[in-house]
């Protein structure tokens, strides 16, 4: 039997999520409000971390944004993304993660085009936002709904 | 998107330091050129042969001058060609600005064939980029389609077809026409949606329903229900008509994608099930929720929520769903 890490977090989660889905007349609509619930925890998350004192003031390359997504990691789940793309695409990084804390032991049938995780978006998006970066967060692939590995795209503005 | 991209170019044009340039694709064969040498582009394109994928920046000493190769993307390789009294660091410092010039625009992949160097060739991107952007932007997909539709009154928009998950869609009078390679519709639906359109058309055979052609595709179920509305426009498949009336489907259920439920699935074996639990745990199919299971045994539901904990480490699993 798979553990589940932090079940207080994942079921509240789970919660919000039934939630927007029962609101929401389309994937998409429900994708942004998941991003918008990201965006409005990602403020007491920057006021109640040390995200401020682990990075630099002025976050302007990919490789600085790309710091400051470890950072996030490390803060809110203690571990490091699989990986952040900063080459592939320019103007924008792809973050992936193979364990992604959200969608652990989530299955999701016929619900192609949903972001389960997509509050993680919405979080790192504002987190950006107070470092003064312009950028567009969305999850390009999640594991909720069949995909190998969770994939978020940070395209830079 | 070409706006920018004469903007970023205009900055090496005129750039003193600067004697020519090149936007080149992956291989090597010049796209959109200003100045540049032609005995150069044999030496430029052995350099990228001999890198390929693994192409990052990169200086050839040349004797016209110093010719520096940046990647843009996956299909562009930019080449400037600079004066050969620059110094190393300064052209390579010049070349990265005119790439984080470039940075916000996605270019599309160069198109099959083209004429080499031609100054049109920048327009044959921008008319690429229009394409692909309509195609990347779902929900803007059908935009062009309403607008002709208005245009031409008797013609039915996408927004006339009642389209969800599990809808299945069934070939029209003119399917065949629009999978048959030199027909108009083809080369219209070809436009808008690429091959995105023949593949969701291939799995249209009147069994398989909206959700299980996005699935088999691993595609947004919306991107598959906006192309088959625009596909119904032109009687390509055939789909229900939204009916004046039932608005209140839409309120009720939670609109297009339906209502949000929790199947519970088991996936292990029924032998090490206990007596009284198999009544339940049989039930567990991933279709029916824990509320079906609770009246179709007859049992309370905190009954049903027991029993389902129990057989987790045993392989039972709940699925998330959506149904009309």
């Amino acid at each position: 039997m798979p553990k589940i890490e932090n079940p207080l977090l994942l079921s509240f989660y789970a919660y919000y999520v039934d939630k927007i889905l029962s609101e929401t007349s389309n994937i998409d609509e429900a994708n942004q409000k998941l991003r918008d619930l990201g965006r409005e925890i990602g403020q007491q998350i920057y006021l109640n971390t040390e995200i401020v004192e682990k990075t630099k003031d002025n976050v302007t390359t990919r490789e600085d944004v790309s710091k400051l997504i470890e950072v996030v990691y490390k803060v809110l789940y203690n571990k490091k993304p699989t990986d952040v793309d900063m080459k592939t695409a320019r103007g924008s990084v792809r973050i992936s993660d193979n364990d992604c804390v959200w969608c652990q032991e989530v299955n999701l049938e016929g619900m192609r085009g949903f972001g389960y995780c997509e509050i993680f978006s919405g979080i790192l998006e504002s987190i950006l936002e107070f470092k003064s970066v312009d950028a567009k967060v969305f999850q390009e692939m999640c594991r909720a709904t069949g995909a190998d590995i969770c994939v978020w795209n940070v395209r830079l503005g | 998107m070409s706006k920018d991209l004469e903007r970023a170019l205009s900055k090496l044009r005129f750039d003193d330091q600067v004697l020519g340039y090149s936007l080149m694709t992956k291989v090597g064969r010049p796209f959109v050129s200003f100045a540049f040498p032609d005995e150069l582009f044999p030496r430029v394109q052995n350099s990228i042969q001999l890198y390929k994928k693994d192409l990052r920046l990169m200086t050839i000493d040349t004797d016209k001058g110093l010719v520096v190769l940046s990647p843009v993307d996956d299909n562009w390789i930019l080449t400037v060609l600079y004066v050969p009294e620059l110094q190393l660091g300064l052209a390579i410092a010049k070349t990265k600005n005119v790439l984080r010039l470039l940075e916000g625009i996605e270019l599309p992949p160069p198109p099959e064939e083209f004429d080499e160097s031609s100054d049109s060739n920048l327009q044959v991107l921008e008319s690429i980029a229009v394409n692909a952007s309509s195609v990347e932007d779902t929900p803007d997909a059908p935009s062009p389609v309403s607008e002709s539709s208005s245009a031409t009154t008797e013609e039915l928009s996408p927004d006339d077809f009642s389209v969800s998950p599990s809808t299945t869609p069934i070939r029209g009078p003119d399917y065949s026409k629009a999978l048959s390679l030199n027909s108009e519709l083809y080369s219209e639906m070809k436009k808008i949606y690429r091959n995105f359109g023949f593949d969701v058309l291939m799995l249209v055979d009147g069994t398989n329903n909206i959700e299980s052609i996005a699935d088999s595709m691993f595609q947004p179920t919306d991107r598959v229900i906006d192309l088959l509305k625009w596909g119904a426009t032109k009687s390509i498949i055939t789909v229900p008509r939204f009916q004046e009336g039932t608005e209140d489907t839409k309120s009720g259920d939670g609109g297009s994608i339906g209502r949000y439920v929790k199947c519970p699935k088991f996936e292990g074996n029924l032998s090490k099930v206990s007596g009284d639990d198999i009544n339940i745990i049989r039930l567990c199919d991933g279709k029916q929720t824990q509320e079906q299971i609770a009246k179709a045994t007859g049992l309370p539901i905190p009954r049903v929520v027991q029993t389902l904990a129990k057989y987790r480490k045993l392989g039972l699993k709940m699925i998330g769903r959506t149904i009309k």
